[in-house]
């Protein structure tokens, strides 16, 4: 019978895990672009898979707005309506930077050096497992199980290791012959792709906060 | 009738004031529209009053024996205190305010129930440590099993919202059991009404004060208290409601802020927090103090008035 009276409440929660979904697919269309986009900087698929992902990031937009709408409408209470609020903001922050990341790529026509590839590779990879445990870490929240700080701890490594991976490969960009221009280029491409782990990392340290408060 | 104006505007003003307590920190949150809680306040304390407002009103009418005009004077004497205090600001306890009334009369008639005043007495020191000590309690055993049960954010959302209909709506009703009396008690004692009378007029007179002039007060009372999470706040409710249902039981009509401020102070045991400041706990200290001897005040310089006779040269 209470169902009856929760039903904006159960549409919350499909909109959480439909964003969710939109989240997961938006990372695999960004990694299949960018790794089209190591093998061939001017191909047919880069394209397709760069409005992929814009395509899922709008449609992030347009699930973050409905969900918006519905808490305004004074679903949840409070507390939780802003934590969930804050928490999607959070998130939404991620295929933003992931479709940055790809307009860099094509509108400033980068070349991606050949010395340097295997660590990009490295790099993205890590950042792409990072957002990967994301999802999980939010089920847990939403579904009070166990697990939120092994997560947590998860993306703090693969952070961590992203971390490492940018200066290195900064460094090996100031290292070398090559144009200064393409320097500063590639060193805001570098900052910019690892803006993703950290933004993975505040979201999930953020869901271990809400966790905690949660339990009284 | 124009006699029970003045119990009508103490329950009037007691609504107005009282249904913050039971409601405000729902609808302070937001989580329940001001309109299903002041409908919902306003039916459960009429329903408390007349199921349970019995015992309350034989316990105050017992304190004294009044005549109609004195039992006008009891309660022109404690409204006029209740506003007084809350034009200072302070706390406002309406038992308290009528006790006092109740007292000042009674030495001018010399006629006055000191058992049954030393039970009232005790129960305004026990009212705060008996809420602060069911919400200690009722938070520790919730609090285990809350933390232990595997709840979606969702369900647990929802018996959260249930829960401040069910407890809010308890609350009410042991709101108009507890304090009904001191609306029409003194009436009762006059012989002017029946204790059915007095119940049914009385706890219509809350709820008219719950439904026509709540909304500011509960909202303010509300705001304030969302400090609180919403478990806490829940647990808050709830003492609330048993702490006054206790006290109806016992037949001893007690102050609901009091009882809500004794909630708070339990939760604040358990967590730590400045829930209440200790420039709130001095005021309440200092009102729980100055409200029943301002009615009393006020009732004997009324009585003394209103028996003045003229003595010609």
């Amino acid at each position: 019978m209470f169902k009856l009276f929760f039903q904006k409440e159960k549409k919350v929660e499909k909109l959480i895990y439909a964003y969710l979904e939109n989240f997961n697919l938006s990372c695999e269309a960004f990694q299949k672009a960018i790794f089209s986009c190591i093998n061939d900087p001017y191909c047919e698929e880069f394209n397709f898979l760069k409005n992929q992902t814009h395509k899922y990031e709008s449609k992030a937009d347009d699930i973050k707005n409905e969900l918006n709408n519905l808490m305004y409408g004074k679903i949840l209470i409070p507390d939780s309506r802003e934590d969930i609020m804050r928490l999607i903001l959070a998130l939404d922050k991620i295929p933003g930077i992931m479709e940055t990341v790809l307009s860099m790529i094509k509108y400033q026509h980068l070349l991606l050096p050949n010395h340097m590839i295997p660590d990009l590779r490295d790099l993205i990879d890590a950042s792409m497992k990072a957002c990967r445990i994301i999802p999980l870490q939010v089920n847990c929240l939403v579904k009070k199980e166990k697990g939120i700080r092994e997560f947590m701890k998860q993306v703090d490594q693969k952070e961590s290791y992203c971390d490492h991976i940018e200066k290195k490969l900064i460094k090996s960009v100031f290292n070398s012959d090559m144009d200064p221009f393409l320097k500063l280029q590639l060193r805001d491409l570098i900052l910019k792709l690892g803006d993703i782990s950290d933004q993975a990392d505040r979201v999930s340290k953020r869901m271990n906060i809400l966790a905690l408060k949660r339990q009284v | 009738m124009v006699s029970l104006l003045g119990g009508i505007f103490m329950g009037w003003a007691l609504g107005a004031n009282d249904a913050s307590n039971v409601f405000g920190t729902a609808v302070g949150a937001r989580m329940m529209k001001f309109w299903t809680a002041a409908i919902l306040a306003a039916f459960f304390v009429l329903l408390g009053s007349v199921i349970s407002g019995q015992a309350g009103i034989e316990t105050l009418q017992g304190l004294t024996t009044f005549e109609l005009s004195q039992a006008v004077i009891a309660s022109v004497a404690a409204a006029l205190a209740v506003s007084i205090m809350t034009l200072a600001g302070w706390p406002v306890s309406t038992s308290q305010a009528v006790v006092g009334a109740i007292i000042g009369v009674g030495i001018m008639n010399h006629q006055l129930n000191i058992s049954g005043l030393g039970k009232v007495a005790a129960c305004w020191f026990t009212t705060p440590i008996g809420g602060a000590l069911i919400a200690f309690a009722l938070y520790k055993v919730c609090a285990f099993f809350y933390n232990r049960v595997k709840m979606s954010l969702f369900t647990s959302d929802r018996l959260m919202k249930i829960g401040f209909v069910i407890f809010g709506s308890y609350g009410a009703y042991a709101l108009g059991a507890n304090n009904v009396a001191n609306v029409t008690a003194v009436f009762v004692g006059a012989g002017k009404l029946t204790v059915f009378q007095a119940a049914l007029i009385g706890g219509a007179s809350i709820a008219l004060g719950i439904l026509t002039f709540s909304r500011h007060v509960m909202e303010t009372v509300g705001n304030k208290l969302v400090k609180l999470d919403p478990f806490s706040a829940l647990m808050v409710s709830i003492s609330l409601g048993l702490t006054i249902h206790i006290y109806t039981l016992i037949g001893v009509p007690v102050s609901s802020s009091q009882a809500i401020i004794g909630g708070l102070l339990g939760i604040g045991i358990i967590k730590g927090t400045n829930t209440v400041s200790r420039a709130t706990l001095r005021g309440i200290f200092l009102a729980w103090f100055l409200t029943p001897v301002i009615a009393c005040a006020l009732a004997l310089t009324l009585f003394f008035i209103t028996h003045l006779e003229y003595v010609g040269p």
